[in-house]
C-alpha cells in the first residue's frame, strides 16, 4: 500500500505578519508547525502501512525552511519525503498550489491514497484536497473521521450536519480527515535519528514540468486586495442611577453607543 | 479594623481544605490584601492566643492549609507584582503571596505586569527585561493554581526541580510578619546564623535570638521539618517552614534565562528495575537533563483505562508499545540542536543497554509533541485522584495515600525494592510516579476498603522508619503539614523535635501559627 500525504507548514501562532504589496502571509521567520490537521493525515497513513506493509510518502510546498516539517514527518515514519519550492510557486492561491502539488504527486509515481488534513489552520480554505481529486481524476470524501480498508477499498465516515454518512470508495482515492481521526503518534528517539540522516528532495516548477504559468501568483485566479485585523472596540458605560438602565440598554440594543 | 476578621459561616466552607482532600474547622476568617492589614489582623489575634492557618491557594497535599480551628488567613487577594529588580544582568521579581504560578509564569512569557504603585527603578528594569531574551521561573509543581507564598512556605519543588532546586535558592529575599505583629525582612547573604546560635533584627526594634537545632538534614531532596545548619542564611529558616514561624507578605524571585531548546524524551523499559537503572544512567551522562521522572506500570495501566473510557483521557498517546514495562521521561535543556540531539542519542544507547528499545521510546521537540507529553504526565495523578473519589462514594473515609520520600544517590533500587516487596506483602493496589531523578518515587496506595486504608497508614509509617535508615527525607517536597508530622518525629526524634518546638517558641511564644503543622499533636503538649 503506498499512502500520499500532502502537509503545510503553518504559522505557531495566530500573530503573523502580512505582506502589505500582495497581502499574503510572510512565511519566512517566525516559528512555523505542520498544520494539525495534516498531523492526523500522516497518522492514518502510518497506521495503514503498519496493517497492510508498504510505504508512506509525504509531500509539501513551501519555503527551503519547510524541509525541517517533513524531516519530523519522516521522524514519525514517512519513507520519503518531496519538498517543492521554487520562487515560481510564490503567493500561489488553491488552484495554483493544487497543479503544483499534482505535479509533485505525478513525480511522486503510483499510489493507492492520497490523503491532506481537512483544511490549513492558516487559510481555512479546505479546498486543496478536493482540487486536487479533480486535477487527479479520483473520487474523493473530504471531513472523514472514521476510516477503515481492505486493501482494495477504504470505508470511511464523516458528518453531515445532524447526521453521519458512511461511503465506501475503490482505491486509489482522496480523502480529506479532520482531527477525530486519530491520536497522532510522537515520533521515537529511532526515527528522530533516521530523520536526521534521511534525504529530503527539493524540486523546482521545472523540475516537476510545471507550467510556471500556472503556478503561484501567475496561476492565482484569486486576487487578495486586503487584508486587515479587524479592529474590536470595547466601550464601558458606568451606570450609577439603576432606575434610568432599561433605557440605556434599550438604546444599546438598538445600535446606540 | 475590627471588620477585617470575620466569623466564619458556611460560605467560607471551601476554606476548610486542601487538595490532600482532609476537612478542618474555623471560627473565623481574613482576607488581608497588604503586609499592614496582616499585621493589624494578627495583632489582634494575638492579644487571645488565637491559632491561626494561613492559607494560600490551597492546592498543597499534607494538610498545612486545613485550619484546626482558630482563624483562617487567606493570602489570596494579596496578589500583586511589586516591582522588578536587575542586577548584573540578573532579574528579580518580587511579589505577594497570594499571586498564582499560572499567573505569574503568563506575565513572565509575556514579559507583561501590572506596573501600577511601581518605582522608576523597576519601570527602568521591566524596559531591560522587555529587550532581555525569554525568561522563566523554574519551579514546576503539578498544580499550577498554586500560590507563591505557599510554595515557599513547603518548599515546592516539581519535575525540573532535578536541575534547577526546589523554590529555595530561587527566593533572594523575603519579608514575614510575626504572630504578634513584629515583621523581619530578610535579604539573601545579609543575616547569617553564628553556628547554631542566631539573633534576627525586626522592623520595630530589638531581635529574635536563640539557638537552631542541632540535627543533620538528609543529603537529599528535602522539605522536611526547618532547614537547620550552622553557619546558615536565616533566610532558609522561613523557605519550607510550614506557616508556623510567620506570614509571608513579600518574596523576591529570581527568573533565569528560558533555555533555547527544551525537548522531552519518554522511554519504555521492561519493568522498575530497569527503570531505576535508566534513569541512574541519564544522572551520570547526560549533562542537560532538567527533569527525570518515572511512571510505573500501574501509572500505565491506569492511564489505559482511562484512555479507553473516553473523555478528555482519548487524545492520550497510544500506549500499546509500553506493553506492561514502566517509563522514564527526561526533559532536555539545551543551548544548541547539536547538544539535544547528542543526549537524545545517548538516551537511545542507553534504554538499549536497560532492556529498552530506541523504536519504543517518544520524543517531543515541538510545541504540540511537548503538550501531549505534559497531557500525559498530568493524566497521571488526575486519573489516580478520581480512581480515589470513586471509591470514597462506596468509603468515605479513605483518602488518598501518596508517599513523598526520597532517598540519597545510591540507594534507589534498594527502596524501590522494599517498596516492591512490601506493597506485594499486603496485597495492594498501588501506582508510582515522580521524580526518580531525585531518587523521590511518590508510591500511591489504591485502599480497596477501610482495612486497607489503615494497613496503608502503617506502611507507610515503617517506610518512613527504612528511609530514614537510609539517609533519606521522610517528605521530600510537599512539605510536612499535618498529615506527614507522625513521620517527622520518625526521622528527626523526640529530642530533636523538641528543639523545633524551642525555636518555634522563638518567633511564635503562644504557639499560634500553623497548628498541627510540623508537630504531631500528641507531642504539642
Amino acid at each position: 500500500m503506498r499512502t500520499i500525504v500532502c502537509v503545510k507548514q503553518v504559522p505557531a501562532s495566530n500573530e503573523v505578519r502580512l505582506d502589505e504589496k500582495t497581502n499574503t502571509i510572510i512565511r519566512d521567520g517566525g516559528e512555523a508547525v505542520i498544520n494539525p490537521f495534516d498531523s492526523h493525515a500522516l497518522e492514518a497513513a502510518l497506521a495503514l502501512k503498519e496493517q497492510f506493509g508498504g510505504t508512506v510518502a509525504v509531500l509539501s510546498m513551501g519555503i527551503p525552511a519547510a524541509a525541517d516539517m517533513l524531516r519530523q514527518c519522516v521522524a514519525r515514519g514517512a519513507d520519503e519525503a518531496l519538498l517543492l519550492t521554487d520562487r515560481a510557486f510564490a503567493g500561489a492561491d488553491t488552484l495554483a498550489t493544487s497543479y503544483a502539488l499534482s505535479k509533485g504527486i505525478e513525480s511522486l509515481g503510483d499510489f493507492d491514497l492520497l490523503l491532506c488534513g481537512k483544511m490549513a489552520v492558516d487559510g481555512d480554505t479546505a479546498q486543496i484536497g478536493p482540487e486536487l481529486a479533480t486535477r487527479l481524476g479520483l473520487p474523493h470524501v473530504s471531513d472523514v473521521f472514521s476510516l477503515e480498508c481492505d486493501g482494495a477499498a477504504v470505508t470511511v465516515q464523516r458528518t453531515l450536519g445532524g447526521c453521519v454518512q458512511t461511503l465506501r470508495l475503490p482505491l486509489p482515492a482522496v480523502l480529506t480527515v479532520t482531527r477525530e481521526l486519530n491520536v497522532p503518534r510522537l515520533p521515537s528517539i529511532a526515527g528522530v535519528l533516521r530523520a536526521e540522516e534521511a534525504e529530503i528532495s527539493c524540486r523546482s516548477a521545472a523540475q516537476v514540468g510545471a507550467d510556471e504559468t500556472q503556478c503561484g501568483l501567475k496561476g492565482s485566479p484569486t486576487q487578495v486586495v486586503a487584508t486587515f485585523l479587524p479592529q474590536r472596540t470595547r466601550t464601558v458605560q458606568e451606570v450609577t442611577d439603576t432606575a434610568t438602565l432599561p433605557a440605556i440598554i434599550h438604546h444599546i440594543i438598538k445600535g446606540g453607543a | 479594623m475590627e471588620h477585617q476578621i470575620i466569623p466564619y459561616c458556611d460560605l467560607y466552607a471551601a476554606y476548610l481544605r486542601d487538595e490532600s482532600r482532609t476537612v478542618g474547622t474555623a471560627d473565623s476568617i481574613s482576607f488581608p490584601r497588604s503586609e499592614e492589614e496582616v499585621r493589624q489582623i494578627l495583632r489582634m489575634l494575638h492579644e487571645t492566643g488565637t491559632s491561626v492557618t494561613v492559607q494560600g491557594g490551597r492546592t498543597g497535599l499534607a494538610a498545612a492549609a486545613v485550619p484546626r480551628g482558630g482563624h483562617i488567613m487567606a493570602t489570596g487577594g494579596m496578589d500583586h507584582v511589586l516591582g522588578l529588580r536587575q542586577e548584573n544582568g540578573r532579574f528579580f521579581l518580587t511579589v505577594q503571596p497570594g499571586v498564582v504560578l499560572l499567573n505569574l509564569r503568563k506575565m513572565i512569557a509575556k514579559k507583561e505586569f501590572p506596573t501600577a504603585g511601581w518605582s522608576s527603578e523597576s519601570l527602568t528594569a521591566l524596559e531591560a527585561f522587555r529587550t532581555a531574551s525569554a525568561h522563566f521561573f523554574p519551579t514546576d509543581p503539578t498544580e499550577t493554581t498554586a500560590a507563591i507564598g505557599g510554595m515557599a512556605a513547603c518548599n515546592a519543588s516539581g519535575a525540573r526541580s532535578f536541575r534547577y532546586g526546589p523554590m529555595r535558592p530561587h527566593i533572594t529575599a523575603l519579608r514575614c510578619v510575626l504572630a504578634d505583629g513584629r515583621t523581619v525582612a530578610l535579604k539573601r547573604g545579609q543575616h547569617f546564623a553564628d553556628g547554631l546560635s542566631f539573633s534576627l533584627p525586626t522592623l520595630e526594634g530589638g531581635a529574635v535570638e536563640g539557638t537552631l537545632p542541632d540535627y543533620t538534614m538528609p543529603r537529599t531532596k528535602n522539605a522536611s521539618g526547618y532547614y537547620a545548619a550552622p553557619d546558615m542564611d536565616l533566610i532558609d529558616l522561613f523557605i519550607g517552614s510550614d506557616g508556623t514561624l510567620g506570614v509571608l507578605t513579600e518574596l523576591e524571585l529570581e527568573l533565569l534565562p528560558l533555555p533555547r531548546i527544551c525537548w522531552g524524551v519518554t522511554v519504555f523499559l521492561p519493568d522498575e528495575e530497569a527503570a531505576c537503572r535508566y534513569a541512574e544512567a541519564v544522572r551520570a551522562q547526560v549533562d542537560c537533563a532538567a527533569a527525570i521522572e518515572y511512571f510505573n506500570s500501574g501509572a500505565l495501566d491506569i492511564l489505559r483505562q482511562r484512555k479507553a473510557q473516553g473523555g478528555v483521557f482519548a487524545t492520550l498517546p497510544d500506549l500499546t508499545m509500553a506493553g506492561d514495562g514502566a517509563a522514564v521521561f527526561t526533559e532536555l535543556h539545551c543551548h544548541t540542536r547539536e547538544q539535544a540531539m547528542s543526549a537524545v542519542k545517548t538516551l537511545g544507547t542507553l534504554a538499549v543497554q536497560c532492556g529498552g528499545a530506541a523504536e519504543k521510546s517518544w520524543v517531543a521537540r515541538t510545541e504540540t509533541e511537548s503538550e501531549t507529553l505534559r497531557h500525559f504526565r498530568h493524566a497521571v495523578p488526575e486519573s489516580v485522584n478520581s480512581l480515589i473519589d470513586e471509591r470514597k462514594r462506596v468509603y468515605p473515609g479513605i483518602t488518598k495515600m501518596g508517599s513523598d520520600m526520597s532517598v540519597p544517590n545510591g540507594r534507589l533500587l534498594e527502596v524501590t525494592e522494599m517498596y516492591r516487596r512490601t506493597l506485594g506483602e499486603e496485597g495492594f493496589q498501588y501506582a508510582s510516579w515522580g521524580h526518580i531523578g531525585d531518587n523521590h518515587i511518590h508510591v500511591n496506595i489504591l485502599p480497596r476498603d477501610m482495612d486497607e486504608h489503615t494497613r496503608a497508614k502503617q506502611l507507610f509509617l515503617r517506610w518512613a522508619g527504612t528511609v530514614t535508615e537510609m539517609g533519606g527525607a521522610v517528605s521530600a517536597e510537599h512539605g510536612v503539614g499535618k498529615l506527614k508530622a507522625p513521620f517527622l518525629t520518625i526521622m528527626y526524634g523526640q529530642a530533636h523535635i523538641r528543639q523545633m518546638r524551642q525555636l518555634k517558641r522563638l518567633f511564635d511564644p503562644k504557639m499560634q501559627l500553623g497548628r498541627g503543622n510540623l508537630f504531631a499533636v500528641e507531642d504539642e503538649a
